[in-house]
C-alpha cells in the first residue's frame, strides 16, 4: 500500500456531490504539496493521535467499505449504489486506546454496471474505528457519477415499478442457489442491498467487513402509503470469520428522501437447527456448551 | 411403438400399482378368418385377463396379447390346440419394464457423453461423480479414477489422475470444493478435466506438461459438504462430522491441518465456520489427501482451489515469516495472475495468505509447502462480493478459462524448474 506524506484537504461538509472539477483539483493540489511536509504537520491536536507507520493489514480496504456503506445509506438511491473498486492512498492515526483514524482515497463502481459503460467514481474520506461507539465515524465527499436529475428520474422510476408489485411473500433465496436473480426481481434485490448497508456499516470494524450474500425471505412488502415499507431477512457473509450472520431489517424508503432502517441481527453462532432451515428471526442468540 | 406400448403398461402400473412378474406377450399369427375368430372367442373368456395390446383383425395380421402369469399354461395349450401359431415377444414384462425405468431415468438428467456435458451450470455431486466416469471411459489411456478415501458419512473420495505414462513421475495437485459452498471451484473442476483431455496432443506446451509430469485433480474434495449445499443449507462451509460434546456439526478442512493447528487464525468453538477440530487431520476428508500426498512422494506443484475474493495466494497463513523461496513464489504469482487478467480482464491480487488475506492457521498450503511442495498456491477465484458464493452459473465457464491460464503457468514454471 503507498502511503502519501502530504496531508489531505478536509472533507466538503454537505452536499454529497459537490462539483467533480473542484475536488479533482484539491485532490491535485494535495498530491502535488511539498514533498517536505513533515508527517503531523497541520493535524489537529486531539486524543492522543500518532501516525501509524505499519498499517494493520487491510485497514485501508476496512475503512474504505465502511465509508463506502455510509455513503450509500446516506445517498439512500438504490440506483446510484457504489462497490468499492480500488483503494489508490492513504494513512491511518493511532491512539493510546487503539482506535484509528483513516484517511483515504479511493475508487469507485456503480453497484449495477451498465453494459459497456464504465462508471468509476472518486472518494475520499476519513473514518474513525473507536472501540466503544456502535458504529465507525465517517466524512465521506465522492465525484458524481449520475447527473442528479438522472439518478432521482431512475429512483423514481423504480419507485414506481415497486408500487405495482405482489405477492412478494412468496420471495425465497435471491439469488438462488445457482446465483440467479430474475430481472422483475432485481430492484427488490437492489433494494434490499441499500437497507443493509445501513447495517453492514454499523457493523463494519477494522477487522470485521460485510457483503450482503442472499435475501433470504420477504417477511412484509407495503405500499399502500406513499413509502415502501419493506421487512425482509438477509444473510450476511461476515469475511474474516467466514460466518453467515442472517439478519432481519425493516426499511421505509420513498425517492429523495432519507432512508430509515431498523435491524436486528444473530449475533453469536447458534447451534445447528435440527431440521436445516434458516431461520433468521430475532431470536435471542443461545450460549454454547463447552469447548 | 413398442415403446409406447411398454410405457403405457408402465403407466398402468403406477396408477394401478400392478406388477408384471411372469407376464408374456405372445404374438400370434392367425392365418385366416376361422382363426381371427377363435382369437377372438379368447378374447371373451373374462376370467383370463388378456391385455391385447393389438387386437384380433384380419388374418395376417399379428395379434399381440399380454398374458398374466396364471393364465400363460391355459392360454398357450389353446392355442396350440386349435393350430394357431404364435411366438413369445417379452418372456417377462417386468424385468423389461425395471430395465425401461432405469434408462429413462438414466437419460434424463445425465449426459451421455462429455461432449454433451453442460458446463455452464451447477450440478449434483452425482452428475459430477457420472462425468468421471464418462470422462475415464473416453479416455482410457490418458484418464483413470482413484478413490483416496471415503467421506465421514461414507461417500466415495475420487481423484482423477491424467497421465502419460512413466513410472510415477513428478506430479501437480489441483483440488476443488474443500469449501462445500464455493461452487464454482467444483464446476471449474470439472471443465479442467475436459480441458485437459482436450489440450493434450492439441496444445504443444501443454502436451510438454503432461508428456513429462502427472496430474491428479479431486474435484468434489468435501463430498458430504457438497451433498448438503444441494439438500439443505447452501451456505455449508465446513465437512459434516460430529462432534462429540457439542451440537454443531462440521470441521473447517482448511483449519485441519498440520501446519500451526490451533494456533491464532482458526477458531476451537464447534459452532464457527472456522472450526479447525479436535486435532490435526482429524478430518478424513483431509487424512486422505495427506496420506495420498506422503505415499506418492513426487508431488511438486500443489494447488487448492477456493472463492471469493480473486486472489492468488502462497504460503504462510499461519506466521507472518516468510516462505524461503518467497522471492520465487511472488514472481510465479505475478505471473500467473498476469495470464489470467489477460483474457478477461479479471483483477486478482496477490501475496501470502497472511499479508493478503487474513491469519489462518492449519491450511493446506502451509502444510504442503512445509512437506517440501514448493509450489503450494491457493487460488481464491471470482467474484469480489457482488453476488459471492452465489456466483451466476454464467460466470462459470469464464472463471475456468481464466483459472486454467494462470494454472498453466503455474505448471510450466514446475515443468521448467525441476527440484
Amino acid at each position: 500500500m503507498q502511503l502519501r506524506r502530504q496531508p489531505l484537504p478536509a472533507p466538503q461538509p454537505g452536499d454529497p456531490y459537490p462539483a467533480a472539477p473542484l475536488l479533482a483539483l484539491l485532490l491535485l493540489l494535495a498530491l502535488q504539496g511539498a514533498a517536505a511536509a513533515p508527517a503531523g504537520s497541520g493535524e489537529p491536536e486531539d486524543s492522543g493521535w500518532r501516525q501509524d507507520a505499519e498499517l494493520p493489514r487491510g485497514l485501508l480496504s476496512q475503512a474504505a467499505r465502511a465509508a463506502l456503506h455510509f455513503f450509500n445509506f446516506r445517498a439512500s438511491s438504490p440506483s446510484a449504489l457504489r462497490v468499492l473498486a480500488e483503494v489508490q492512498e492513504g494513512r491511518a492515526w493511532i491512539n493510546q486506546k487503539k482506535e484509528y483514524k483513516v484517511d483515504l482515497v479511493f475508487t469507485t463502481e456503480l453497484y449495477n454496471p451498465e453494459e459497456g459503460k464504465e462508471h468509476l467514481g472518486k472518494c475520499s474520506a476519513r473514518v474513525f474505528f473507536r472501540n466503544e461507539k456502535p458504529r465507525p465515524a465517517i466524512n465521506i465527499t465522492c465525484t458524481r457519477l449520475i447527473e442528479k436529475k438522472t439518478r432521482q428520474e431512475e429512483d423514481y422510476q423504480l419507485y414506481k415499478y415497486m408500487k405495482q408489485l405482489k405477492n412478494l411473500l412468496d420471495v425465497v433465496s435471491i439469488p438462488d442457489s445457482h446465483g440467479h436473480i430474475d430481472p422483475s426481481l432485481r430492484p427488490i434485490w437492489d433494494l434490499a442491498f441499500l437497507g443493509s448497508s445501513y447495517v453492514m456499516w454499523e457493523k463494519t470494524t477494522q477487522f470485521l467487513h460485510y457483503y450482503m450474500a442472499q435475501l433470504s425471505s420477504v417477511k412484509q412488502w407495503k405500499t399502500n402509503e406513499d413509502a415502501i415499507d419493506f421487512d425482509y431477512t438477509v444473510l450476511l457473509h461476515e469475511f474474516s470469520t467466514q460466518e453467515m450472520i442472517p439478519c432481519h431489517i425493516h426499511l421505509v424508503w420513498y425517492p429523495g428522501k432519507p432512508l430509515k432502517v431498523k435491524y436486528h441481527c444473530q449475533e453469536l453462532q447458534t447451534p445447528e437447527e435440527a431440521s436445516g432451515t434458516e431461520e433468521a428471526s430475532a431470536v435471542a442468540p443461545t450460549e454454547l456448551s463447552n469447548f | 411403438m413398442q415403446g409406447l406400448l411398454i410405457l403405457s403398461v408402465l403407466l398402468g402400473a403406477v396408477l394401478g400399482k400392478e406388477d408384471f412378474v411372469g407376464h408374456q406377450v405372445l404374438r400370434i399369427s392367425a392365418a385366416d378368418e376361422a382363426q381371427v375368430q377363435m382369437v377372438k372367442e379368447l378374447e371373451d373368456l373374462e376370467h383370463l385377463q388378456l391385455d391385447f395390446w393389438r387386437g384380433p383383425a384380419q388374418p395376417g395380421s399379428p395379434i399381440d396379447v399380454r398374458v398374466p402369469f396364471p393364465s400363460i399354461q391355459a392360454v398357450k395349450v389353446f392355442l396350440e390346440a386349435h393350430g394357431l401359431r404364435y411366438t413369445i415377444m417379452i418372456e417377462d414384462v417386468q424385468s423389461l419394464l425395471d430395465d425401461e425405468q432405469e434408462q429413462m431415468l438414466a437419460s434424463r438428467s445425465w449426459a451421455r457423453s462429455t461432449n454433451t456435458f453442460n458446463y455452464a451450470t451447477y450440478h449434483t455431486l452425482e452428475e459430477i461423480y457420472d462425468f468421471m466416469d464418462l470422462l475415464a471411459a473416453e479416455h482410457p489411456q490418458l484418464v483413470s479414477k482413484l478413490q483416496i478415501g471415503s467421506s465421514y458419512e461414507g461417500r466415495p473420495i475420487y481423484v482423477l489422475k491424467f497421465s502419460t505414462g512413466g513410472n510415477n513421475r513428478p506430479a501437480i495437485w489441483i483440488d476443488t470444493g474443500i469449501h462445500s459452498r464455493e461452487w464454482v471451484t467444483q464446476a471449474s473442476g470439472v471443465w479442467f478435466a475436459k480441458k485437459i483431455t482436450q489440450d493434450y496432443g492439441q496444445d504443444p506446451a501443454f502436451t510438454a506438461i503432461l508428456d513429462n509430469m502427472d496430474i491428479f485433480l479431486e474435484i468434489v474434495t468435501n463430498p458430504d459438504g457438497f451433498a448438503f449445499t444441494h439438500s439443505k443449507n447452501r451456505m455449508w462451509r465446513k465437512t459434516r462430522s460430529l462432534t462429540s460434546g457439542s451440537t454443531c456439526i462440521g470441521v473447517d478442512p482448511n483449519r485441519n491441518w498440520d501446519a500451526g493447528f490451533g494456533k491464532a487464525g482458526a477458531s476451537s468453538n464447534p459452532c464457527s465456520e472456522t472450526y479447525h477440530g479436535k486435532f490435526a487431520n482429524s478430518e478424513v476428508e483431509v487424512k486422505s489427501i495427506v496420506d495420498f500426498v506422503k505415499d506418492h512422494r513426487n508431488i511438486k506443484a500443489f494447488i487448492s482451489i477456493h472463492s471469493y475474493s480473486q486472489l492468488l495466494l502462497y504460503p504462510f497463513g499461519y506466521k507472518r515469516e516468510s516462505p524461503a523461496d518467497k522471492d520465487e513464489l511472488d514472481q510465479v504469482a505475478k505471473s500467473a495472475v498476469e495470464a489470467l487478467t489477460s483474457l478477461y480482464g479479471t483483477k486478482f491480487k496477490y501475496g501470502s495468505i497472511i499479508t493478503t488475506i487474513y491469519q489462518a492457521s492449519g491450511g493446506t498450503i502451509d502444510w504442503t509447502y512445509n512437506q517440501g511442495i514448493k509450489y503450494s498456491f491457493t487460488f481464491e477465484l471470482r467474484d469480489t462480493g457482488r453476488y459471492g458464493f452465489l456466483l451466476p452459473a454464467s460466470q462459470i465457464i469464464p472463471t475456468a478459462q481464466e483459472t486454467w491460464l494462470a494454472l498453466l503457468t503455474i505448471m510450466e514454471h514446475t515443468l521448467n524448474h525441476p527440484y
